[in-house]
């Protein structure tokens, strides 16, 4: 477990070090988040509540779903597949530590960085331009917290299936492409899912997706209360183990077949 | 006499420079086709990736039942031209990418490319030909298809014969952008993300009505970066809607105008910084 904390505190100093791009990507994800509220205003029109959403509550959405996009690397994840094409994945199989989570310390500290230094300071700035909704009561923050946690686990989980696929082909990204894209729309990031007709997200909880993105949102907003929000919760860790289950499954497969490259 | 050798001289200097194009981009191509399954099968699912989110759109408009007063059909109109304008604008400008351009020149590899004795900007357009790209153009092409289907657009002669140039002017306005991201990478070396906002954010606020923006962005988008003429206004003349704005009745058919205007700016801008251009050692 040392080794763990070891790897997750060199990937939190890792991250630091890119101060320039945070602050870069920081300005571009407001900019977008604010175009989309926009967007969203448009939609709402003279209307105050659309599916239990009020227009505060939209437009707080768009600053929750720009925050998160680093926290979950909603626009994809390459750094295993890198590994595999540069060969460095040979040496990263060695450590004594298991594949799985040598990569879950790596991406706990990554994440770690981005919520605060990404995420926390989007939602500041979005409060400086405009009325965000602030989740209220302890139990409401203690649900937003571990909904928190459980979203990152099944998102790495996720993330580490998809990259996987690069021990079999090397043309693995443009699964990727493909895998990350459809998470975009089913995990509630491009629109609130509630927005959908029923059939849509009947159709997108039958996937891990809503579990990323969906699921934090709802909590934040006060949208999911009492057993709701616990069923939530219970959905988003039973995604989780789900997922690290298969991709150890995968990985076991895949180790037979891995071709490594260069080096 | 002497006015005619400059003629042929010019042509030569084309003729010239297509065939190092086209085979620049040829090589590539080739190389792309080489695993006939792997490329249509990511054509494919590049084309279906970007119609989910169109999907994802339609289905949300469905319940609110418009976007600032235009419907499905109307908004699909502003989509699919962005979208097929910037998918061939990306598959003849990606050399000049911002994000790659720089690399390119962070590691160095900018530097061979110009002691080749040709010319430097035609190399870097046949320096990336990502033939997969083509699968953002048929989604374009396809939302496209959809507005002409529901927005239920009166066709005349005019609209017929000017609906290349929108595209035209999108595409020119768009690859202009790219270049000038480029070039500004000279000086930053860091490929700078902010560039996105110009370039990405430009393209996602062209799909929607420009009127549901604040006034200093719309402010901004028509007298600073003039993209609202690029297809906004053209749209409100092929859906025969009033300007809101009550600008000029030439304001939209100045797109491929303001397009060619803005790739002419771009490319002085780039000459600028191919000579200001010093290498970063690597």
């Amino acid at each position: 477990m040392r080794l763990f904390w070891e790897l997750t505190l060199l990937a939190v100093r890792r991250q630091l070090t890119y101060r320039a791009a945070t602050l870069a990507g920081l300005m571009t994800n407001l900019f977008f988040g604010l175009l989309r509220a926009v967007v969203l205003m448009a939609l709402y029109g003279a209307r105050e509540e659309v599916a239990g959403m009020t227009v505060q509550d939209a437009i707080t959405y768009t600053g929750l779903t720009q925050a998160a996009i680093a926290y979950l690397s909603i626009f994809g994840w390459y750094d295993l597949m890198d590994s595999v094409y540069t060969g460095q994945v040979g040496a990263d199989l060695l450590k004594p530590l298991g594949y799985f989570r040598f990569w879950l310390a790596l991406d706990l500290g990554r994440a770690l960085v981005a919520l605060v230094t990404r995420g926390l300071s989007i939602l500041l700035l979005y409060a400086l331009v405009v009325d965000l909704t602030v989740p209220q009561g302890m139990v409401q923050w203690m649900g937003l917290a571990a909904a928190l946690f459980l979203s990152w686990l099944v998102s790495f989980g996720w993330r580490f299936l998809v990259n996987l696929a690069s021990f079999w082909t090397p043309n693995a990204r443009g699964i990727g492409r493909f895998a990350f894209g459809s998470a975009w729309v089913l995990s509630g990031f491009f629109m609130p899912l509630r927005f959908f007709p029923q059939w849509f997200i009947d159709l997108s909880h039958l996937t891990p997706f809503p579990s990323m993105v969906n699921t934090v949102i709802e909590v934040y907003l006060g949208l999911l209360q009492g057993p709701a929000l616990l069923q939530a919760l219970a959905v988003q860790l039973a995604w989780a183990a789900a997922l690290a289950l298969l991709c150890s499954l995968v990985l076991r497969a895949g180790l037979g077949r891995l071709v490594i490259q260069g080096g | 006499m002497l006015a005619r050798t400059k003629v042929e001289q010019i042509i030569t200097w084309w003729r010239f420079h297509l065939t190092i194009y086209r085979r620049l981009i040829g090589v590539q191509i080739r190389a792309q086709m080489e695993y006939r399954a792997a490329f249509l099968l990511e054509v494919f699912a590049t084309m279906t990736t970007l119609f989910l989110f169109f999907l994802a759109l339609a289905l949300v408009l469905q319940r609110f039942g418009n976007l600032g007063g235009w419907r499905l059909g109307e908004v699909a109109f502003l989509w699919g031209t962005v979208e097929m304008s910037f998918g061939l604008m990306d598959l003849i400008f990606s050399g000049f990418d911002p994000g790659r351009f720089g690399q390119r020149v962070r590691r160095g590899t900018f530097d061979q490319l110009l002691l080749r004795p040709v010319n430097i900007t035609v190399q870097v357009l046949g320096d990336e030909f990502v033939l997969r790209r083509l699968g953002h153009v048929f989604q374009g092409v396809a939302i496209f298809a959809l507005a002409v289907y529901l927005a239920d657009i009166q066709w005349t002669l005019g609209k017929i014969l000017y609906l290349p140039w929108v595209v035209i002017g999108l595409i020119c306005f768009f690859g202009g952008l790219f270049i000038m991201g480029a070039t500004i990478t000279f000086w930053t070396v860091e490929s700078i993300e902010v560039v996105n906002i110009l370039t990405y954010g430009g393209s996602e606020m062209m799909q929607y009505p420009m009127h549901i923006y604040p006034d200093w962005l719309r402010r901004i988008v028509t007298y600073i970066v003039p993209a609202i003429f690029l297809n906004y206004y053209p749209a409100l003349y092929f859906l025969d809607r009033p300007d809101p704005f009550h600008l000029p009745a030439f304001a939209p058919f100045l797109s491929p105008v303001i397009g060619v205007g803005t790739l002419l700016l771009a490319l002085a801008f780039w000459r600028f910084g191919i000579r200001h251009y010093q290498s970063t050692g690597t």
